[in-house]
């Protein structure tokens, strides 16, 4: 026991090392993309409207006519004091948007990565099991469809269906406005705070709310989960300890829930955190779609504002969420499987 | 002249060897390529025969002097019907082809032209550049792949007119880790085998032995991973052009731009703006993704053998799913 | 198989994770609504910037200070001209460079502060302390500064005459704040509702940024606005029409204003339960030819297009009838208005009088022209309005017009120095004509950078600015819009109606539909 806690510690280590430089990278390049773009916060709130000399004073006034390499140092110094800064356009503090949006951004990805997992095990057990049947054939067709379905694609249908067609469900928010108007806040993750309040009526409606944008989100990236589990069935069937099972007449039913089953489950951990960034990006769609006042949501509309300040946080945020869940992942499977140690 | 015709032989037999499998390929795989293949094939055709097939213009709005109805239902003379400009939906599908293809076309060239060599040189000399480069390959494979598009295509359309250039840009680069990687991988494991040990205490320059002996083995993996990314790269590039990035409105037919504007329209109940230009995504995505995975299984038997991707220490494990290649 | 405990170890921590990630964030200010049934609930798709008025110089923000604060004057419902508000009246020294205003007695802030003239010389210090990147500042650029006369009465100095001061005291950037909370040289956070009061209708009970604002009726409001006939309002932001379309028609909002698509206009006013309500609007857009670039700096380009210009097929293709032709800068049914280009050009394209400008200046055609546009910032249907003009242009067969577009914040940087014809939309700060003359046409302050100068017009202008009487103000206003129109260095084609959606138990906004282009909440009823 001894040497596996040290080897895990040293790997812990070494791999939260590495996190520094690319952390620092990350940064630099979002810098970078953001400042190369002509246009800046002041024109884009004032253009059309005030002659260029204010616009050119007040962009002075606030320091964005100064060189890159000045931008860039304060930009780094602020980070470092852990200071994401606030926006210009709205002057609300990027830690804020990223307690508030965020939440409802992990609302959303936590509900659709539960449905991207049920459907994916459900359609890639069936297809793993009954391998080269014609279920497996419809499975197979099933997540490759799916997987081509573009998010806003699913979305503008679900919309078409749902609320015009038969008017079942509502199409955009978390919540009605009235629920959202009488909602005490704890968390910000509103399911969690209608159940905190015990407010059933509120979490009824919320959940109303997370069905269509989840949904779409959830099936479309429930087809990279079908491709993958039902390859993991496939193999571990074919494992020696499965083979050995049959052989001691272990009736067929008992092996595959079992034993197959299970251990094909394994690597899936891995790959929900593999999906993340994928799914973030997903996010920014039916964010979009749906409006969801989600992170993807607030960066689409900053973005249009050329709001550096929020566009970075956002951004670094995404990313650091994106490092950080990679670094979970690596961790689980080495605290799983010895082996991944190298 | 013989070292020539011996070097042609050569190559013929490489190729014939490495089209055997899709000869042999037998059940679902075979399905798979030939539907796959067969329906890139139609949107292949209709890219390039879209002044013969495509009944008008993309930006056409009258014809003989008639102007057509704005937002017409499907008939006869509009199988698709019309949008709000007045122009007809199925010639926007039919030149939107050749936009999709002309976009991913040049980004997976740019792609191959950056990604591969940085993968090469980096894997076989390793050492600090290696790392550097890992590091900020890694770096980039952290942003969501379509963050990074839409900001590159933010940041491009300002200076660069042509909006295929820029969404093949914005493309390329989120694209470029991923050759890099696969690359990189693969020539480390190829670099300590036999012939290419043998190469190296023989003299050969170390380019030299890059071109003719890791580049060939390598550059076999590429094909597949290509076919999966075009599948990939239309689905960006349609995002993009969802949210109003990319290919500008009057430069060319783009997908997932109609179907942006199809969103007002389907809340008021006019589905054939949004319905087509969609199922035309999914269908070339469909083909795409089924040729790929075709060829995949047939083509390559090492990565149907492999088991998920682990990556090199220090890296961060952020295959995409194209990467995972399995059968 | 280790597997299974070890994955539900996992799974706690997980769990635990997110509960980590999510506790310890402090609860907004919130006060509960008094009685939803009454509470009218509102969706746009307009953005909040800073609801302290300090900070904001757009319309969504604008919308939210209407309900939240006052200014010393204001536009009542039925009145189109400046209205005595906070002050009971204002009037100017002889020399039109200082202004006095008395101001209300017994006026109290949503606090309980009572309103002073140290409030209001706070209010106008403060916006020029701050200079918010706004720029709302820009528009008080004419004040020296405020004195106060004991507690009721202000006196503005003003740095040149101006007539026009009394619509000053209507726009943002003199909206009346309470000195004892609001700091002089910060602008309040949108959350921080607590510290955000006025003297108006309302009371902003809970913000939360671009989703949802909620307000209350303001217990100490006078009702000098007209009294509050609903129990509070929601305001609920949507960024895209299409969702808001659809939660209007499922009843999750009572009444939508700004803005939808074209398409989705006709059709909710075809949907059964759903009126679109349409009063005059002031809102305007032109095209901006640059006369410093070829080959816009050639007049005879420029008439010609003035000549071909497709404004009826605009109106009636794209906007399905919601704004109507502009033949001026300055809209139809405001003081000093003339048909000024529909004089010169005619009212309906004509392609003989284009090629006969043309070949008496010996241009040679077609002309090529490259015309730019925004596709966000004016809403869907710019690409369909700027389609329709290079249809339009291209048919006469004098010219060969290529789209360009560009991204908002792009756009806006460049415009005249490097466009050489392009897309702008004008919304006024305050509806006079004044405000669709100075800022394009005098070469002071014309932010177009299209490089138009005249003589002729500055002299004008400057006049105007000084005149005396109404009579005398109008008559050099109409003179501006015929050089404007001749030297067409600008060609104004539509003008936008003021529209508003409602469902059919709301009552009450066709009333507040005005040239004032105001959204007076509180007059609305929901039965």
């Amino acid at each position: 026991m001894g040497t596996q806690s040290s080897s895990l510690k040293r790997y812990a280590l070494t791999r939260l090392a590495l996190v520094v430089p690319m952390v620092f990278i990350l940064l630099t390049l979002v810098f970078l993309l953001m400042r190369v773009a002509p246009g800046n916060p002041v024109s884009a709130a004032l253009g059309g409207h005030a002659p260029p000399a204010v616009i050119k004073a007040i962009s002075h006034q606030l320091g964005y006519d100064k060189p890159v390499y000045v931008q860039y140092g304060h930009y780094l110094g602020q980070i470092v004091r852990g200071n994401f800064g606030t926006t210009i356009s709205d002057r609300r503090s990027v830690g804020s948007i990223i307690l508030v949006n965020g939440a409802a951004t992990l609302e959303l990805t936590f509900f659709a990565m539960i449905i991207a997992i049920i459907v994916g095990m459900l359609v890639g057990l069936v297809s793993g099991r009954f391998r080269d049947s014609p279920l497996d054939t419809g499975g197979r067709l099933f997540g490759i469809v799916v997987y081509a379905t573009p998010v806003f694609f699913l979305g503008l249908l679900a919309q078409l269906v749902f609320g015009t067609w038969l008017n079942w469900l509502p199409t955009s928010d978390q919540a009605s406005p009235i629920t959202q108007a009488l909602m005490k806040t704890h968390t910000n993750i509103f399911f969690l705070d209608a159940i905190i309040d015990g407010n059933w009526s509120a979490f009824w409606d919320i959940v109303k709310h997370l069905i269509l944008p989840a949904t779409t989100l959830g099936i479309v990236y429930g087809g990279v989960f079908i491709r993958l589990i039902r390859v993991n069935v496939i193999r571990t069937l074919k494992e020696d300890y499965i083979e050995a099972a049959r052989a001691r007449g272990i009736n067929e039913r008992s092996v595959v829930y079992h034993h197959a089953f299970r251990n094909a489950l394994v690597p899936v951990i891995t790959v929900v955190g593999l999906q993340l960034a994928l799914l973030l990006g997903g996010a920014i769609l039916t964010e979009t779609t749906f409006n969801w006042p989600g992170l993807g949501h607030e960066l689409y509309v900053y973005l249009q504002n050329r709001d550096y300040a929020a566009v970075q946080g956002i951004v670094v945020v995404f990313a650091l969420v994106v490092v950080a869940a990679s670094i979970v992942i690596d961790f689980a499977n080495a605290f799983i499987d010895p082996r991944v140690r190298y | 002249m013989a070292t020539a015709a011996v070097r042609l032989q050569r190559r013929t037999v490489g190729i014939r060897r490495a089209l055997a499998p899709i000869a042999e390929a037998r059940g679902m795989a075979r399905t798979m390529l030939w539907v796959g293949t067969g329906l890139t094939l139609v949107f292949v055709l209709l890219a390039i025969f879209a002044p013969i097939l495509s009944p008008y213009g993309f930006d056409q709005y009258q014809s003989g002097g008639h102007r057509f109805a704005q937002l017409a239902h499907p008939s006869h003379s509009h199988l698709f019907g019309t949008t709000v400009q007045s122009t007809d939906v199925l010639s926007r599908i039919v030149w939107g082809a050749q936009t999709e293809l002309e976009v991913v076309g040049l980004a997976l060239a740019f792609g191959l032209v950056i990604g591969v060599p940085l993968g090469l040189v980096s894997g076989y000399f390793g050492g600090a550049l290696d790392r550097g480069t890992v590091l900020f390959m890694d770096a980039m494979f952290a942003f969501p792949p379509l963050l990074l598009a839409i900001v590159i295509a933010f940041l491009l359309g300002g200076s660069v007119n042509s909006g295929v250039l820029v969404a093949a840009l914005a493309i390329t680069i989120t694209y470029v880790p991923q050759y890099f990687r696969v690359v990189r991988n693969h020539v480390i494991s190829v670099r300590e085998e036999p012939y290419v040990e043998a190469a190296r205490a023989l003299g050969a320059k170390p380019f030299t032995i890059l071109r003719r002996y890791v580049f060939f083995n390598v550059v076999q993996n590429v094909p597949v991973i290509a076919t999966l990314n075009a599948a990939d790269a239309v689905l960006t590039l349609t995002a993009l052009g969802f949210l109003g990035y990319g290919v500008q409105p009057s430069q060319g037919a783009e997908w997932g731009y109609d179907v942006s504007r199809a969103v007002s329209d389907a809340a008021s109940g006019i589905w054939w703006t949004g319905l087509f230009p969609g199922l035309a995504i999914v269908l070339l995505v469909t083909g795409l993704t089924l040729l790929g995975e075709g060829l995949n299984e047939t083509i390559n038997p090492v990565l149907r053998r492999r088991t998920i991707a682990r990556v090199d220490f220090g890296a961060p494990s952020l295959e995409p799913p194209s990467e995972i290649l399995e059968p | 198989m280790h597997v299974r405990p070890r994955l539900r170890h996992l799974a706690v921590l997980g769990l635990a994770g997110l509960a980590l990630a999510v506790v310890g964030v402090t609860a907004a200010q919130s006060k509960p609504l008094h009685s939803t049934a009454s509470t009218i609930i509102d969706g746009t798709t307009d953005t909040v910037t800073n609801v302290d008025p300090a900070g904001n110089y757009d319309y969504g923000s604008a919308t939210v200070d209407l309900l939240v604060y006052q200014h010393l004057l204001d536009y009542p419902e039925g009145h189109r001209s400046p209205t005595p508000s906070l002050a009971t009246g204002c009037t100017a020294n002889a020399a039109q460079t200082a202004w006095t205003c008395t101001l209300k007695k017994g006026v109290k802030f949503s606090n309980g502060d009572p309103f002073t003239s140290a409030d209001v010389k706070w209010s106008f210090d403060r916006v020029n302390a701050i200079k918010d990147p706004s720029g709302i500042y820009g528009l008080i650029s004419n004040l020296k500064d405020v004195t106060t006369n004991g507690d009721y009465s202000v006196t503005f100095n003003l740095k040149t005459p101006q007539s026009t001061w009394p619509f000053i005291l209507t726009t943002g950037a003199a909206t009346i704040v309470d000195h004892k909370v609001y700091p002089a040289d910060k602008i309040v956070a949108n959350t921080d509702t607590k510290n955000l009061v006025g003297t108006g209708p309302y009371v902003l009970s809970k913000f939360t940024p671009g989703q949802q604002a909620v307000f209350t009726p303001n217990p100490n409001y006078d009702g000098s606005l007209g009294s509050v006939k609903n129990g509070g309002v929601i305001i609920n932001y949507y960024s895209k029409s299409s969702t808001m379309k659809l939660a209007l028609q499922q009843g999750t909002i009572d009444m939508a204003f700004r803005d939808f698509t074209p398409t989705e206009y006709a059709a909710l006013g075809k949907t059964s339960g759903i009126t679109v309500f349409k009063g005059s609007g002031v809102v305007i857009r032109y095209l901006v030819l640059n006369v410093k670039r070829p080959p816009t700096n050639n007049l005879a380009v420029r008439k010609a297009i003035a000549y071909l210009f497709p404004r009826q097929d605009i109106a009636s293709r794209i906007y399905h009838g919601n704004v109507q032709p502009l033949y001026s800068m300055v809209p139809a049914g405001l003081p000093g208005h003339v048909n000024a280009f529909g004089e010169l050009y005619g009212l309906a394209p004509s392609t003989a009088k284009a090629k006969a400008v043309l070949k008496a200046a010996h241009v040679k055609t077609p002309v090529k022209l490259t015309v730019w546009w925004t596709p966000s910032h004016y809403g869907d249907a710019s690409a369909d309005e700027y389609t329709e003009i290079q249809r339009a242009l291209n048919a006469s067969k004098l010219f060969k017009v290529t789209l360009k577009s560009a991204e908002w914040a792009t756009y806006s940087k460049t415009l005249g120095t490097q466009y050489g014809a392009f897309q702008l939309g004008w919304f006024p700060d305050y509806v006079d004509a004044e405000d669709y003359l100075v800022p394009f046409y005098a070469s002071g302050s014309n932010f177009t950078s299209n490089g138009y100068k005249s003589a002729k017009m500055d002299a004008l202008l400057h006049q105007e600015q000084g005149a005396k009487s109404t009579a005398q103000r109008l008559s050099i206003v109409q003179q501006a819009q015929m050089i404007a129109a001749k030297d067409a260095p600008i060609i104004p084609y539509w003008q936008g109606a003021m529209l508003a959606v409602g469902r059919s138990d709301i009552h009450g906004i066709q009333g507040t539909l005005d040239p004032t282009y105001l959204m007076r909440f509180w007059e609305i009823t929901k039965s």
